[in-house]
């Protein structure tokens, strides 16, 4: 009698955890839907309008900082450690993540990147990358995040996202909509773009365009490594922040005799430092 | 054409499958929902050295307001502890697990990295890994009822790689981010 309660009591047990296990499964009819579960925290127009709402609140500032975050791709968890490092940085103004948020663009490496962005105190804007364009990546990306292309006013200044993904879409850069975007460009302290890509090799004029529209730096990731180059006859210095998945961020220091990049972890920062590439146009 | 060679590959299966089965007896047809394989998913099944089965299958999703509409092909493995529990004069089977590769054919998906792409640039998208558990109730002698939980590749790789984000972020030990649930049965032919 004994051993037989000791038997019922096991299969109670294991049907009780059954049942709530179950109740936390989503029920998936396939690794490719499309309806991730984020929430509009993390959303483009969100962030735009919580940035605008923080510049009101505080008014001028002329000395701020932007975390650059790239390819927290498949390192959910690194990437968390870096946004809760991010929240203790009192002159971090807003984060920009630079692309492959995802892998291969399943539904469940968005909402766990998703919920790392949830928790940054400071609004966030990721800009898509190529990974993220896989599968039905492009679908998730429009229902969760919006634009692939767009901009915001900070400071005086103007940050405009780009699509820069060659292999997953046409006729990008859209260099016409990058014009429009960069027009005024003499009226405010600086015109920064930021992109998943840095320019390619095989279309290194793009960073001679850029700077012909008035472009002051761009911000990119892919690489998973910290670079920051300029081409020797352009002057337009590129920023590469490096991967995730390397503990590694950036911070964009803006202060009122310009601007500074360094290249951190979690423990300590260096400043970067441009480097020339000879290129000929 | 890549998709073409997977379902024949898959259909050639079947016959195999069938002839490699420890007796006549010994097939079962295997209807699911959920589950990462489909609104619904039927396969033929058959067990080889009485706990071990191997399962070919197509299923199928349709259009959604998230989702497109796609088939699904799957050859999976499962095997079947022999612990049974007696609940109201039915068998229930508490512990099977599995693994499978599930193919999904769409026009976005690819299993050859298309041409635009330089050589190894990405991995597959169309196949994905599936990891699963059962828990089946025989309601009767031909018929097996089962609540199956699965996790993908990338979330058995996320979860073993970063054990921490997981539980720090989800419940029931972290596998709410990454687990899915589908019932189904099987009929022994």
């Amino acid at each position: 009698m004994f051993f037989n309660m000791k038997a019922l009591k096991a299969k109670f047990t294991f049907l009780l955890v059954f049942v709530f296990v179950l109740t936390g499964c989503d029920y998936e009819v396939s690794p490719w839907s499309t309806d991730a579960d984020c929430s509009n925290r993390v959303s483009i127009d969100a962030n735009i309008k919580r940035l605008k709402e923080y510049e009101a609140q505080v008014g001028e500032r002329d000395t701020y900082q932007v975390a650059i975050i790239s390819d927290p791709q498949q390192y959910p968890g690194t990437f968390d450690d870096i946004i809760k490092h991010v929240n203790t940085l009192p002159e971090v103004d807003f984060i920009l993540l630079t692309g492959d948020l995802a892998d291969t663009g399943v539904k469940a490496e968005y909402e766990w990147v998703c919920k790392v962005m949830e928790k940054a105190k400071q609004p966030i804007f990721a800009v898509i990358g190529n990974h993220d364009a896989l599968a039905f990546g492009k679908d998730i990306w429009a229902k969760v995040f919006g634009p692939e292309d767009y901009s915001f006013t900070y400071q005086n200044s103007k940050f405009i996202a780009y699509n820069d993904n060659k292999y997953e879409f046409e006729n990008v850069p859209d260099r016409d909509w990058l014009a429009q975007e960069t027009q005024g460009d003499e009226t405010r302290d600086y015109t920064m773009v930021f992109s998943h890509i840095p320019p390619w090799d095989f279309e290194l004029t793009l960073s001679q365009e850029l700077k012909d529209m008035g472009v002051d730096l761009g911000v990119h990731g892919h690489e998973h490594s910290f670079d920051y180059w300029q081409l020797t006859g352009v002057q337009l210095p590129h920023y590469v922040v490096s991967s995730t998945k390397k503990k590694g961020f950036g911070i964009l220091s803006i202060n009122p005799s310009g601007y500074t990049l360094e290249n951190c972890t979690n423990k300590t920062c260096e400043v970067a430092q441009v480097r020339n590439r000879d290129f000929e146009l | 054409m890549s998709f073409r060679r997977a379902v024949v590959f898959i259909v050639s299966l079947f016959s195999a499958v069938g002839a490699w089965a420890d007796d006549e007896d010994s097939g079962y047809l295997d209807v699911q929902s959920g589950s990462l394989m489909g609104l619904v998913h039927a396969s033929y099944g058959a067990v080889f050295a009485e706990r071990h089965n191997v399962m070919v299958g197509v299923g199928y999703v349709p259009k959604l307001s998230y989702h497109r509409e796609m088939m699904l092909y799957s050859l999976r493995y499962r095997y079947d502890h022999s612990a049974s529990w007696d609940i109201a004069g039915m068998a229930f089977k508490p512990f099977s697990v599995g693994t499978g590769l599930l193919i999904g054919d769409h026009s976005d998906l690819f299993l050859q990295l298309p041409d635009k792409y330089p050589e190894g640039y990405y991995t597959p998208t169309a196949f994905r890994i599936v990891f699963n558990y059962q828990a089946s109730l025989q309601v009767t002698p031909q018929l097996n009822a089962y609540f199956d939980m699965s996790i993908l590749d990338v979330g058995l790789i996320g979860y073993v790689r970063e054990p921490e984000f997981f539980n720090d972020n989800y419940d029931y030990l972290g596998l709410e981010g990454i687990a899915n649930w589908g019932f189904g049965a099987r009929y022994v032919f």
